[in-house]
């Protein structure tokens, strides 16, 4: 870990993308906070729109054509698939505030941060090194990672936790971007159809447990231990 | 061609751009607000009548306030006129007395203004003055940590704290303009001025709602002259911290570069002007969110230092 020196700013490429990177976290900040399970997914299509947004920048700048067809299939199951089918989903179960966590909200908010440091920091020290993309890109995407597994953890509800699960891929694309933004297409293609089946087992798993439980809270399920 | 003005006096030109143009930007705010809900709205003159009107009234105190009460108006609205003499109101460069203090030093004036106020509101005895007096301590103790990493993050950047150097810094490239930690902390310092100038989604302004009142319920027993001082002071607090926004962070474009009486009255212009593009944008979010409910508010700021803490991190990993 370097401290930069006093006065130079990155370029405005590497700024740029930063920031997209950014908004990303602050969108995943954002699911964390949002009581309205509506609004979490909303968050969640504007937080892959955001990705999306970084890999055509990506592709503009170092000239890397492929990351163009990857922005394109990303958005189409991120930001229209994906939502659609869970505001479906939650169509039929039809209660619309989120399961509030076992913190409060701004508890868990500063949770949230020590976490996302303890990532930044982690990832700040590794010798890495991207072509592509400034590496503070890849500390974010960590602590995007790692903010998803908060919202997860605080969350006593299914559909927050599964938008939790969803956004961690998020994250996990980001890290992508920056590492392994050469990678061939029919990889990344694969990733995202990876999170189609995630899709599905969740969308499986909120009926279920809605359709036996009447109710989309994980407090339910506590009986079934032991 | 034209002579150049003196240095002393664009000094005091920066203290009068604040202490008379705070009434027309607010003004201009309430109008803009007003239109945005479909009414006419107050003349944009309206809180200079106010203001006049007021100082031709009656002063009282309650029976068995000390002069502490009296005296605090004042006090309130010395600092509020020391403020623009440290930070750059008009011009690019340094005015002599803009090396008093740094960042912190101003903040410390601003402070000091509202813990007297708060102090004149203890004195009254009166229980909405005190409410008001007690809920803006408890959450000024709560942004403060906010306002703390707007600072480091300021300081990492240009290695002082000086605004003007700051200002300096973001007119130099545009790679500066878009470091993220810039943009946090700029962002963070914006919701930190809604907060201070106790406007929704913290406060009301308007409206006579007292048991959400925060900053408006302090000066509940004033009257008369004093009155106008403290409303006039928190007319002027607000131009300040709209001038620490975009002088500083957001667009210190437009600054008079040399000592030309063409410049200065340019610089003014633009500044009102910037001033009133900010509260636009302030009008707007009043007419989009509602006010938060008191215990709420804890949320927002924990937002605001979301934002703050993380232009920090992006320093130190070498990327902000």
């Amino acid at each position: 870990m370097h401290l930069l020196a006093v006065g130079t700013a990155p370029s405005v490429f590497a700024g740029g993308s930063n920031v997209i990177a950014l908004i990303v976290l602050l969108l995943e900040f954002g699911m964390l906070r949002q009581a309205l399970r509506r609004d979490q997914i909303r968050l969640y299509a504007a937080q892959s729109a955001a990705l999306s947004v970084l890999a055509i920048t990506v592709a503009a700048a170092r000239n890397l054509p492929d990351l163009y067809a990857l922005a394109f299939c990303s958005a189409a199951i991120k930001v229209v698939a994906v939502p659609l089918v869970v505001r479906r989903l939650l169509r039929d179960t039809g209660d619309e505030i989120a399961g509030s966590g076992g913190l409060s909200v701004a508890s868990s908010v500063l949770v949230a941060i020590v976490v996302a440091a303890f990532g930044f920091f982690a990832v700040g020290t590794l010798p890495i090194r991207s072509p592509v993309l400034p590496i503070t890109a890849l500390a974010i995407a960590f602590a995007v990672v790692l903010v998803a597994f908060v919202l997860m953890i605080n969350r006593r509800d299914v559909v927050s936790q599964a938008i939790g699960f969803f956004s961690l891929e998020n994250g996990v694309s980001l890290a992508a971007l920056v590492v392994a933004a050469g990678m061939p297409l029919i990889f990344e293609v694969v990733f995202l159809f990876d999170l189609l089946v995630a899709v599905v087992v969740f969308g499986l798993l909120i009926r279920v447990h809605h359709g036996r439980a009447e109710s989309l809270s994980t407090s339910e399920l506590t009986s079934l231990r032991g | 061609m034209t002579a150049s003005l003196p240095i002393p006096l664009i000094q005091t030109l920066q203290v009068a751009t604040v202490g008379l143009g705070a009434p027309l930007v607010s003004g201009v705010i309430s109008r803009i607000e007003a239109r945005l809900q479909g009414r006419r709205g107050p003349r944009v003159l309206q809180p200079y009548y106010d203001l006049a009107k007021l100082v031709r009234k009656e002063a009282l105190a309650p029976e068995g306030a000390s002069p502490v009460f009296l005296l605090a108006p004042l006090v309130a609205c010395a600092c509020y006129l020391t403020v623009p003499l440290l930070i750059p109101v008009l011009t690019t460069y340094g005015l002599p007395l803009g090396y008093m203090g740094d960042i912190l030093g101003g903040g410390f004036i601003l402070s000091l203004a509202s813990f007297v106020v708060a102090v004149a509101a203890l004195e009254t005895g009166s229980p909405y003055a005190q409410l008001g007096a007690s809920r803006a301590k408890t959450f000024a103790a709560i942004t403060e940590p906010v306002v703390l990493f707007v600072v480091f993050t300021v300081a990492l950047v240009t290695g002082t704290d000086l605004p003007y150097v700051l200002a300096a810094t973001v007119r130099s490239s545009a790679g500066q303009l878009v470091r993220p930690a810039h943009l946090l902390a700029a962002a963070a310092l914006f919701m930190v001025i809604l907060y201070e100038t106790g406007r929704i989604p913290v406060e009301t302004h308007t409206g006579t709602n007292e048991f959400g009142m925060i900053e408006e319920a302090r000066p509940f027993e004033h009257s008369g002259p004093y009155f106008a001082l403290l409303k006039w002071g928190s007319m002027m607090k607000q131009l300040i911290l709209y001038v620490i926004l975009v002088n500083v962070f957001v667009a210190p474009w437009g600054l008079s570069a040399t000592a030309k009486p063409g410049d200065v009255v340019l610089a003014i212009v633009t500044l009102l002007a910037k001033a009133a593009g900010i509260g636009v944008v302030v009008a707007v979010i009043d007419n989009s969110f509602a006010k938060l409910r008191l215990f709420k508010i804890t949320e927002f700021v924990a937002g605001a230092f979301l934002l703050a803490v993380l232009g920090v991190f992006t320093l130190y990993l070498g990327g902000g």
